[in-house]
């Protein structure tokens, strides 16, 4: 399988080079200030990534303030994609909330109470997340966070969040730019909390701004794909491991298989395979894949290329085929969100 | 009856599902079955166990702890070890020694402990160890367990969460039996009576046999075939049964959830594809798991998933007795210290 030198294509078929040569650019150098960094050559920027320029002047990375991003670390992430949102307006976030709040109090009366037991008063916020974008073309994440204040306890009492969703775009211009005035373009949607709350946030959001929400499953490619590229991150403590877990679900007694390579193994076969700088094709993960299912071959005669790859977890980030991640390392987020983004979109076209 | 006791009789009840209560109550054999005639079934489970606790008073034998025993059967994580003899002589068993020895070299350590002993049909002596500290009465909710076959050096045990006591507990057990030393090993799973098959050799065994023919009415077909396919590839079919067959036997596979390896072979690869080839070792970590690991291997090869014969490393784990490997490199094959 050789490397091709044409435009790569990511996961999803679609011509892919900017992002790829984005993240790797971003993997490549090490986050120390701003004067030392390299730019990324002109060869890079030459191939029509005029829209990457803003993002290398103002490296991703400085610009995401670590307190504000830091609540998007460490937590399991559900993932949808979203359909671009009509008529959202960013001054009105207030009158949003108020509206949300309404919403979710007239369907408690409804009957279709979310907490069963002590009475919660649900308080909603909106807020924009400036930092959580890609390029300039991007729009600014929007954050939703559900709190609750136990009507039993005084004024006194902490807000207990309960559940919180964002909605993001990191290098989306694949979908920002054909898409009329007066809709909003924000394909990713990423929830933490009770599924009751997902479903009422995402009815209300679905009524007013006549989006479509929907799961985003990720294939074995889409995850193979994630662990050659985390995989070949550098990462200066000592990570954990690089592990991939299969699934035979089908056989009589269902077998899973957790196939876990030290890092610095698994970064040292990578940075053997991906030839190209600044740029990962689909032939070089398979490559990557091969030599791994080649080495369990070897030792135990099994094809784990027959089993269905469900999980691949990383020192950077880990992701579940139902569409679940964890972000572990904020070095990284740009880089874990553009690829996420990327599916959203997909998904949605 | 101590309060603590009670009290763990009562919540141990509790914890039981309603339907499984009475014969959870049967199982456990303290309760005389007149004594269980008198307990009203149908009434809140907290009126249960108040009843049950109120029988236990009455009976004079201490074996009620072993009251936990069967709702955690299967949960609770087995390991194995085993003893090696100083000499030759076969001594004969005397299970009053045994106790006494046992508990005098528990309590001269440790003075917080209960420890309870239960003898059943198979030669199996059960025994019961609750820890305590020198300022805490013992923790009746994570007892430890060892299960002991006395014409056998195999001790199986069921540390709990306490580890810290494993080597008080592996030296008690040496010293009352007699023996000189005690080693883990590498064999753990949740069910007891698998790993007694594996260790006691009770499974069927693969030997090589020669059969020039298939034997009459042998169904070939994997479980999941499609029934309309009847004569592909029949002669690779029944070459891959027989490979099957030889290695993990004919018989029901013992029960097993997982098998662990670590490798820390070197990475081989085709010249060609000019990747990594260092000279040190690509470390793995390989688990797998099921919920009966050895049926499913066993289905592997059948349905294409794997090649037949299935690697060594796999299939050996009966007849080695094992499923926690460390795999090096030597030369063309694999070793596991």
């Amino acid at each position: 399988m050789a490397a091709r030198r044409g435009p790569a294509r990511g996961p999803t078929g679609a011509r892919f080079e900017r992002r790829r040569r984005a993240a790797a650019a971003m993997a490549e150098e090490p986050p120390e200030d701003g004067a030392a960094r390299t730019l990324p050559s002109l060869r890079q920027l030459s191939r029509g990534l005029f829209n990457l320029i803003p993002s290398v002047l103002f490296p991703p990375q400085e610009n995401l303030d670590a307190q504000k991003t830091a609540f998007v670390l460490r937590k399991a992430w559900t993932l949808y994609s979203v359909t671009p949102l009509y008529g959202f307006r960013r001054g009105c976030l207030r009158d949003y909330a108020r509206l949300l709040s309404a919403f979710i109090a007239a369907e408690k009366q409804k009957g279709l109470a979310v907490e069963v037991g002590v009475e919660l008063d649900i308080k909603v916020a909106l807020s924009s997340l400036a930092d959580l974008r890609g390029s300039e073309l991007d729009q600014a994440g929007l954050l939703v966070q559900l709190s609750s204040r136990s009507r039993a306890s005084s004024r006194n009492s902490e807000d207990k969040l309960l559940w919180s969703g964002w909605f993001c775009s990191m290098f989306g211009d694949d979908l920002s730019e054909n898409v009329p005035e007066n809709f909003t373009c924000l394909p990713l949607f990423l929830t933490h909390g009770a599924e009751s709350y997902t479903a009422l946030v995402g009815s209300w959001f679905q009524k007013t701004f006549d989006c479509c929400f929907r799961r985003l499953a990720i294939s074995p490619l889409n995850l193979s794909w994630m662990v050659a590229m985390w995989a070949g991150y550098k990462l200066e403590r000592a990570a954990s491991a690089v592990e991939l877990v299969f699934s035979m679900p089908r056989l009589s007694h269902p077998l899973d298989i957790s196939y876990a390579i030290h890092p610095e193994d698994a970064k040292a076969l990578w940075d053997t395979v991906q030839k190209t700088p600044g740029e990962i094709t689909q032939g070089e993960v398979a490559i990557f894949m091969d030599c791994l299912y080649a080495h369990f071959h070897r030792h135990f005669k099994i094809h784990l290329s027959a089993a269905k790859l469900v999980k691949v977890s990383t020192g950077i980030a880990s992701a579940h085929c139902d569409g679940i991640v964890k972000i572990l390392h904020s070095q990284y987020l740009p880089g874990v969100l553009m690829l996420l983004t990327e599916l959203a979109i997909s998904q949605i076209q | 009856m101590d309060e603590t006791v009670a009290e763990y009789i009562r919540r141990t009840v509790l914890k039981m599902p309603r339907d499984e209560i009475k014969m959870m109550l049967q199982k456990w054999g303290f309760l005389s079955e007149a004594q269980l005639q008198t307990l009203n079934f149908h009434q809140q489970k907290d009126n249960i166990s108040q009843e049950v606790v109120q029988l236990c008073e009455v009976n004079p034998l201490n074996s009620y702890f072993f009251l936990d025993n069967h709702i955690y059967q299967n949960k609770r994580m087995w390991s194995v070890y085993q003893m090696k003899k100083s000499g030759e002589e076969e001594e004969y068993f005397d299970i009053a020694d045994f106790k006494k020895k046992f508990k005098g070299r528990i309590r001269s350590a440790l003075k917080n402990v209960t420890i309870t002993f239960k003898e059943y049909e198979d030669n199996a002596i059960w025994i019961r160890v609750a820890w305590g500290t020198p300022h805490k009465k013992p923790n009746q909710y994570k007892p430890s367990y060892v299960v002991y076959h006395s014409q056998t050096p195999y001790v199986f045990i069921s540390a709990s969460v306490l580890k810290s006591n494993l080597p008080l507990l592996c030296q008690a057990l040496i010293v009352a039996s007699n023996y000189r030393d005690i080693r883990e090993m590498e064999l753990r799973s949740h069910s007891l009576n698998s790993l007694k098959d594996i260790v006691f050799k009770r499974y069927s065994q693969n030997f090589q046999t020669y059969s020039p023919k298939p034997v009459q009415g042998w169904n070939v077909e994997a479980e999941n075939a499609d029934r309309r396919i009847v004569h592909e590839n029949r002669s690779v079919k029944e070459r891959i049964h027989r490979l099957n067959q030889e290695s993990f036997g004919c018989g029901p596979q013992p029960k097993l959830e997982f098998a662990q390896y670590r490798l820390d072979t070197m990475f081989k690869s085709d010249p060609k594809m000019d990747v990594l080839d260092k000279k040190e070792p690509f470390r793995c970590l390989v688990k797998f798991s099921s919920p009966h690991l050895l049926e499913s291997l066993k289905s592997l090869a059948p349905l294409g998933m794997a090649d037949a014969p299935l690697s060594p490393l796999l299939t050996c784990i009966t007849h080695k007795a094992r499923n926690y490997f460390k795999i090096r490199e030597k030369k063309e094959s694999f070793v596991s210290p």
